[in-house]
């Protein structure tokens, strides 16, 4: 944590961090402080709005009128997430002159990375199950440990997101057990699906850093800005998810996942974090394809934009 | 009494007793500027409960719905958006020999 | 004889009446798709949650007069909605009309100008005609008719606002909604075409109010866009949705939306 500031302020700062107290917009943080707010609730902002993108591949194709409204609405939703972060990140770099037109263009540019699960192909209907269920499950639990976050306008967004959540879930468990309990060939989609997105759920919560943190980590665990490690987050998503898979005839692609009752923990096979370093970066499977995706329709919309920032 | 009618602005006050609660409408006081709003506030609507955070708005500064746009508020029920539609899955993960999930157990 | 003309009659007005269901149905889940079709490629975030709901809004609309039809047995609703080949759907032609150019896959071009003139003229067709459905002397859509109607207003006055804002820009916003009225009014010729039903509705009541329909919208619509000082072009269609007589992008939207019911409609989904 390197800072030009007054030790005296950064002191009482870190008290008030440290007491549990809450950081409002408008209260003096220490540049750090708001740098790292700025990664991260930036980076989840545009993750919320590519995230609906694979899943969006499905709301036409929804089976049923019914699907077909119900992934509407989850996705709707997604995009509600991207417009309350967008809004915390938003009043964030506005004091150093920004907008939302330069966190997209970030975006565009490849500076502002999106969450590297947003990068994987969802070719069936199965995926957008999968999606739902345990993507979103996964997320829950990384927002879950946000709530007791020091930043007081991302936790007001937090909860709004967690209370959604709570359905999106729903709505993935629905459709996964539809497919398990259907023919075979639904029951091969979804086993193929769980295949496909098993390494992504385990790069999810990002490599495990406890024996080297990062220093954006120890920044992070430092302002309470998080409260958990990576490791902490994926223990509990095995925990929470791997009898759930596996009580509906799911089997997950690795052999050598169990839980050791002595170490307390589960031991699973480590992804490619090589590949995941890649993914973030723009080299995904689905990565180009979708920001290119973004960028178009954004600069197709830009008339439009004008005429509604004008009519002010 | 003689001299000109007295007029003074409406404000509109919300305050937050929460820090990750919501601003609440607490009510409306007759003030001549933001700051005269902001000092009389709290001892007008807000003398037994601890503070956070206070907004004064002047009224005029509000766009209201009117009665038009209340009835543009008509919407059908949308099950499909609410978990009630999704209750039906507790009884199949008890069938699975697994607990539901909550909303407290999903965080 | 007075029996069986009566009987030929009763036939007669049951098929009106499901003539009826089939555009009001067909319609909506078509437009609705259409809508759904921005979802997350809104020109604003905030205005993408907004017209999703309005998606959501038609799709759902859908669905109940689909339900309404699976009520006087003609098939499940799903398969109603997803099975049935372009030649039997009854929506009007400028429904079924692409957003722009360009797939959702590869590189959709999509006109957000196109898509408001298109939905608003349809917003202003279906209030009057529900205004209409709501006297049904069929109860069933009469209650469906009362229902919807109370989510029209919105829409129309949320496409009205935002043609008022591109034409008051000027320029290219003013041109494209100029562009995008012109194309509509070449698409949307059959939207308002009741005949050959026009009597049976009147006279069974399914739809009274039918036989005025066309005048009442065309006059809606012509006032609206004199309020701009612009003439509304020529109505025009390639092709006649009510007789089943559609563009090949009906067929293109339909394996879209049909593509895993297809799959195996018998299944669980």
């Amino acid at each position: 944590m390197t800072t030009r500031e007054d030790p005296d302020r950064l002191e009482a700062f870190l008290a008030r961090i440290d007491r549990g107290e809450r950081i409002e917009a408008d209260d003096w943080m220490p540049d750090d402080y708001r740098q790292q707010l700025i990664r991260l609730i930036a980076m989840h902002a545009v993750s919320e709005i590519m995230g609906a993108l694979p899943e969006k591949e499905w709301v036409p194709k929804a089976p049923t009128l019914y699907r077909k409204l119900a992934i509407m609405a989850k996705v709707q939703d997604e995009i509600g997430h991207g417009q309350l972060l967008m809004r915390v990140a938003e009043d964030l770099v506005a004091p150093l002159g920004k907008t939302r037109e330069d966190l997209l263009d970030d975006l565009f540019s490849g500076r502002l990375k999106f969450h590297n699960v947003f990068h994987m192909p969802a070719p069936t209907w199965a995926d957008a199950g999968i999606i739902a269920w345990l993507v979103d499950g996964a997320a829950i639990i990384t927002q879950g440990m946000s709530l007791s976050s020091s930043y007081a306008p991302y936790v007001r967004a937090l909860q709004r997101i967690v209370e959604e959540e709570g359905f999106h879930i729903q709505h993935g468990e629905s459709i996964c057990m539809a497919l398990a309990e259907g023919s075979a060939s639904q029951r091969h989609s979804l086993q193929a699906a769980l295949e496909r997105w098993w390494p992504a759920l385990m790069m999810f919560f990002g490599p495990n850093e406890a024996d080297h943190p990062s220093s954006h980590q120890k920044a992070n665990l430092r302002y309470r800005i998080r409260t958990k490690t990576n490791e902490e987050l994926r223990q509990r998503f095995l925990t929470k998810y791997v009898p759930r898979i596996r009580s509906l005839g799911l089997v997950p692609p690795d052999p050598t996942l169990h839980y050791d009752a002595e170490q307390g923990r589960w031991i699973y096979q480590q992804p490619d974090w090589e590949w995941f370093r890649r993914i973030i970066n723009g080299q995904g499977p689905a990565s180009s394809a979708r920001l290119t995706l973004k960028r178009l329709t954004y600069e197709e919309g830009r008339w439009a934009r004008a005429a509604l920032a004008q009519g002010r | 009494m003689d001299g000109e009618r007295l007029t003074f602005d409406v404000y509109e006050v919300f305050a937050q007793t929460d820090p990750l609660g919501p601003h609440q409408h607490q009510f409306s006081l007759l003030a001549s500027s933001p700051e005269m709003a902001m000092a009389l506030a709290q001892e007008n609507f807000l003398r037994r409960r601890e503070i956070y955070s206070i907004w004064v708005v002047r009224r005029d500064q509000i766009v209201k719905s009117g009665p038009k746009e209340r009835e543009r508020f008509y919407r059908l029920k949308k099950s499909y958006r609410l978990t009630e539609d999704y209750r039906y899955l507790a009884d199949k993960w008890r069938r699975y020999r697994q607990a539901p999930m909550t909303p407290e157990t999903m965080v | 004889m007075a029996d069986a003309q009566s009987a030929v009659s009763e036939e007669k007005a049951q098929a009106a009446l499901q003539e009826l269901l089939w555009q009001l149905a067909d319609d909506d889940l078509l437009v609705g798709f259409r809508a759904s079709e921005w979802l997350g490629l809104g020109v604003h975030i905030e205005e993408d949650i907004a017209f999703a709901s309005i998606a959501q809004d038609e799709v759902g609309h859908a669905q109940r007069y689909y339900g309404l039809l699976e009520g006087l047995g003609l098939g499940r609703a799903d398969d109603l909605a997803h099975l049935r080949p372009p030649e039997s759907r009854r929506n009007s032609v400028l429904l079924e009309w692409p957003n722009g150019e360009g797939q959702y896959f590869e590189a959709p071009r999509y006109d957000w100008a196109f898509t408001l003139v298109r939905h608003h003229l349809y917003d202003v067709f279906e209030i009057i005609r529900l205004e209409g459905l709501v006297h049904s002397h069929y109860s069933p859509l009469a209650e469906t008719a009362a229902a919807i109607l109370g989510e029209k207003a919105y829409h129309r006055d949320h496409q009205e606002l935002w043609i008022d804002r591109l034409w008051r820009q000027g320029g290219e916003a003013r041109q494209r909604v100029e562009a995008a009225l012109a194309l509509a009014a070449g698409l949307a010729g059959d939207l308002a075409e009741t005949d050959p039903w026009t009597d049976l509705w009147e006279s069974s009541g399914w739809w009274p109010g039918a036989r005025a329909a066309r005048d009442r919208w065309h006059q809606a619509v012509t006032e609206f866009w004199a309020r701009y000082g612009v003439t509304v072009p020529p109505w025009g269609c390639p092709g006649n949705g009510r007789a089943g007589r559609h563009t090949p992008h009906l067929a293109q939207a339909l394996a879209v939306l049909s593509e895993v019911y297809r799959q195996d409609p018998t299944a669980g989904w």
